[in-house]
């Protein structure tokens, strides 16, 4: 994906080439998808959610100062949308403590099995509060990248980065459970 | 035994999370709004010029409002001050209202309060709120 493309792209539209911007959403669709779908896990919301950003960046196309690349602005723009959507219809969530008892009774020693442990982290995410949640989010998208993820987020690097502590933390405290000893595989 | 769940596991188990593709016809429906919007016409602007007389007029009727209210609390309060600040007030209005003051600050009010409960009332049945 090429910086130079979007830019010649947005150019392309704003001159009134509507068509240009096929190229736009053929470079981004899927990160913007992948990313709405981390917000809601609901493929068909997440489609939903990625066709209203894109809407919307093509309404703002002329805000874009190239002081920054395209996809910064797009992420930023997107994330800004997922969390107002978010906050208007939440995403079915439960909460910390019911994810903290293990459901999955198959191992006699309380632990969970690989996938089924994976899955409870992933849903225990989804129980943090918002703030957590979204840097937790936008960190693991991006990478681990904190610099891109506050930029997506429109919050300095320090805040992201004691989110992010804090998030972990609140996991770790509320699922120890996860990781009984008889099961681990490490010394 | 149990032991917290470490930084680099949560890391490591979040790092993988599944990746989903776009339906086919994803790319066809935005470009289809996007037409859309740009086939629509652009919205009208708010009238600034035409609204602003009616808004001047509106803001000095409003403190007008105001300063009557603030004569008929003082009044009532009844302090001694007061009414000496009130008299050339009441002196200045036309004979028709003098004594009747405070019912008519009342009425106003009252005609205040249900105007803004109605425009609430109104803005809220437009936006579907109800």
């Amino acid at each position: 994906m090429s910086a130079s493309d979007d830019q010649a792209d947005v150019e392309r539209v704003l001159a009134g080439e509507i068509s240009a911007y096929e190229g736009i959403v053929g470079r981004w669709q899927g990160p913007l998808i992948n990313l709405a779908y981390r917000f809601c896990h609901d493929r068909g919301r997440a489609e939903e959610m990625a066709q209203e950003a894109f809407l919307r960046a093509y309404r703002g196309l002329g805000q874009w100062r190239k002081d920054a690349v395209f996809s910064t602005w797009l992420f930023a723009l997107a994330t800004n949308l997922y969390r107002s959507e978010l906050r208007r219809i939440p995403a079915r969530t439960v909460s910390l403590e019911d994810i903290a008892e293990p459901q999955d009774v198959r191992a006699s020693d309380g632990g969970l099995e690989d996938h089924d442990r994976d899955l409870a982290v992933r849903r225990a995410v989804f129980a943090l509060p918002a703030k957590y949640r979204e840097a937790l989010i936008l960190f693991y998208f991006h990478d681990m990248d904190v610099t891109t993820a506050a930029r997506s987020l429109g919050l300095p690097e320090g805040t992201v980065k004691a989110r992010l502590f804090r998030g972990r933390e609140i996991l770790r405290s509320k699922l120890p459970q996860l990781l009984a000893v008889p099961r681990l595989k490490e010394a | 035994m149990r032991r917290l769940i470490r930084h680099e596991e949560i890391d490591r188990i979040l790092s993988r999370e599944e990746e989903i593709l776009p339906s086919s016809g994803f790319a066809v429906s935005v470009m289809d709004a996007v037409r859309r919007e740009a086939a629509a016409p652009p919205p009208i602007p708010f009238p600034w010029k035409r609204a602003l007389p009616g808004m001047v007029v509106g803001g000095f009727a409003l403190a007008l409002v105001l300063i009557s209210v603030v004569v008929a609390i003082a009044q009532l309060g009844g302090g001694a001050a007061a009414q000496q600040f009130s008299m050339p007030l009441q002196s200045a209005l036309p004979p028709i209202f003098q004594g009747h003051l405070e019912y008519a600050v009342i009425w106003t009010v009252l005609a205040l309060l249900m105007a803004l409960a109605s425009v609430k009332l109104s803005m809220r049945l437009g936006s579907g709120g109800i």
